[in-house]
């Protein structure tokens, strides 16, 4: 692969700030931040822009060091990762504030590098990446990426979605290259089979269409259904993309096909989770039925599923419900009932009332998915014990520990929490509690 | 806190209509505070919900890279100043 992209020197990596960066300054780049890196085992690797990011990951990769790929760009996030592997530093291209560890900044800089001698391969079973997910036991889960399985769950998608470099078509995503679908789409895709990204991350409906607009066809837009939604509604001229792909939470029927009409293209989707990667695809106007990644397949033990194959080597379990078709299809049903996502975040309720009631002064707590509204994205709610504290302080607290879009609304004040004899909180009890503690505000 | 302008009590309005913000009342948003991660502790999707909302009653789009963008989340009277700068409506 790295042999791919040295011996075309004048292929482009990447679009950054209105300018194409082509593989020999790459290569360029990666080598002369390989040497300024500091001698560690793990690296935080929360760079913001894309192209940063990957050189940042490649340049470690290749001074043996593992990638630490927090949740969220978050100071107390990063420091819990960083008490379960001491041997580690946190390199940005915008460091974080507040941040009690080592922190290296990393800066590209416009002056022409001398091109790299030659990089060795990196070995298949290098642990390239640690994705962390939330456990229900309030530690962030560690879920170990090989370089071999990263490499080849990117041919993968490349078969899958027919992306060749033939053709160069250029990848845009609003998605962080943190996560584990950004990382699988935005850095390794692009990387390993040699189609040019955008460095940027868009954000608002505008940014997106102003991105897509600055390089030509063919164009593949990667982002989430929050994002096609306000695509949808801003009611913007867009110009055409060949293919846009969404994931981390499922795509209405009727959404894609607003944005097949105004972007002119085809809508897939990708379902994945952090643990195993993506697993497998299926254009959503298509009906609700996925199929598998070539090589992968289900196979049910004790009535659970596991999937294995492909890029997965050993098998992992579902977290969702699901229905085996044939010939590698199968149905979604359903989430287990500790899992939930807000918006395309995945977090576990047991992991966050961990962090609720690890706050000092809290005597007990719980969150909530309340019933879906249907239309706006539904928010988490949590009920509290804590006589000392106000809630803007819990909620000031929490925010130092989690994910802003998991912030509970409303977090409600109780004196007690309806546990039963065994200790148990049940969901009907919980939210009975909650609409009783706004009906006295 | 000081009195809001006109324009800044009418997006006080709109921000907590648009977010469904629990416990906020239009009138006790500090127009100093961050709006975004302590203050008013909104977040990126809150973000995207106020940009539609934006641009349907003012007329335009919010983008990232505006030169003052690092600013105009910074406050209230921050993005009444950019909405006042830029509105079509």
């Amino acid at each position: 692969m790295l042999g791919l992209l040295l011996s075309d020197a004048a292929r482009v990596v990447a679009w950054r700030r209105g300018r194409p960066i082509d593989s020999r300054t790459f290569c360029g780049d990666v080598a002369r931040i390989a040497r300024s890196l500091p001698e560690r085992t793990y690296v935080l690797n929360v760079c913001e822009d894309r192209y940063a990011f990957t050189v940042a990951f490649l340049a470690s990769l290749l001074k043996g060091q593992t990638n630490l790929l927090p949740p969220a760009r978050i100071s107390g996030i990063c420091e819990e990762i960083a008490s379960d592997f001491p041997d580690s530093y946190c390199l940005s291209d915008n460091p974080l504030a507040d941040l009690n560890m080592e922190q290296v900044s990393l800066a590209l800089s416009d002056e022409v590098s001398s091109p790299a001698a030659g990089f060795p391969e990196i070995d298949s079973d290098h642990v390239a990446a640690i994705a962390f997910t939330s456990g229900s036991t309030g530690r962030a889960r560690p879920n170990i990426k090989r370089w071999g399985s990263l490499e080849m769950g990117a041919r993968l998608a490349q078969r899958r979605f027919g992306l060749h470099c033939e053709t160069t078509p250029t990848l845009f995503a609003t998605v962080p290259p943190q996560h584990m679908y950004g990382l699988e789409t935005s850095v390794l895709l692009p990387l390993v089979c040699g189609l040019p990204v955008y460095a940027g991350r868009p954000f608002f409906p505008d940014d997106i269409r102003t991105a897509l607009a600055e390089v030509s066809r063919p164009r593949v837009l990667i982002t989430t259904p929050v994002h096609l939604r306000a695509c949808a509604e801003a009611c913007l001229e867009w110009p055409p993309v060949e293919l846009v792909i969404s994931s981390t939470a499922p795509l209405s029927t009727a959404l894609a096909a607003r944005i097949e009409q105004v972007m002119r293209t085809r809508v897939f989707e990708i379902y994945g989770f952090s643990e195993a990667g993506s697993i497998a695809s299926r254009r959503t106007l298509d009906g609700d039925h996925w199929l598998l990644y070539d090589g992968l397949s289900l196979s049910a033990v004790n009535g659970d599923l596991f999937v294995q194959g492909g890029h997965i080597p050993a098998a992992v379990p579902l977290s969702d419900v699901v229905e085996c078709l044939e010939d590698g299809r199968f149905r979604l049903l359903g989430r287990s009932s500790d899992m939930v996502n807000v918006a395309g975040k995945r977090a576990s309720l047991g992991d966050l009332t961990q962090k609720l009631v690890a706050i000092e002064g809290v005597q007990d707590g719980a969150f909530i998915l309340p019933p879906s509204r249907g239309g706006a994205v539904t928010r988490l709610a949590a009920v509290v014990v804590a006589p000392r504290l106000g809630e803007r302080g819990i909620l000031n607290a929490l925010a130092k520990r989690i994910d802003p879009v998991f912030l509970p609304r409303p977090l409600r004040k109780v004196a007690s929490l309806p546990r039963n004899e065994t200790g148990k909180l049940g969901r009907e009890a919980l939210l009975a509690l909650l609409e009783s503690a706004e009906h006295r505000r | 806190m000081g009195t809001l302008t006109p324009l800044e009590s009418e997006v006080s309005r709109l921000i907590v209509e648009t977010l469904n913000l629990p416990d906020m009342r239009a009138e006790e948003i500090d127009p100093d505070a961050p709006l975004f991660g302590q203050g008013l502790g909104l977040d990126s999707i809150d973000a995207l919900e106020l940009a539609l909302a934006i641009s349907r009653t003012y007329g335009f789009q919010l983008r990232s890279d505006d030169a003052e963008n690092t600013r105009i989340f910074a406050s209230l009277r921050a993005l009444s100043q950019h909405i006042g700068h830029r509105r079509t409506i």
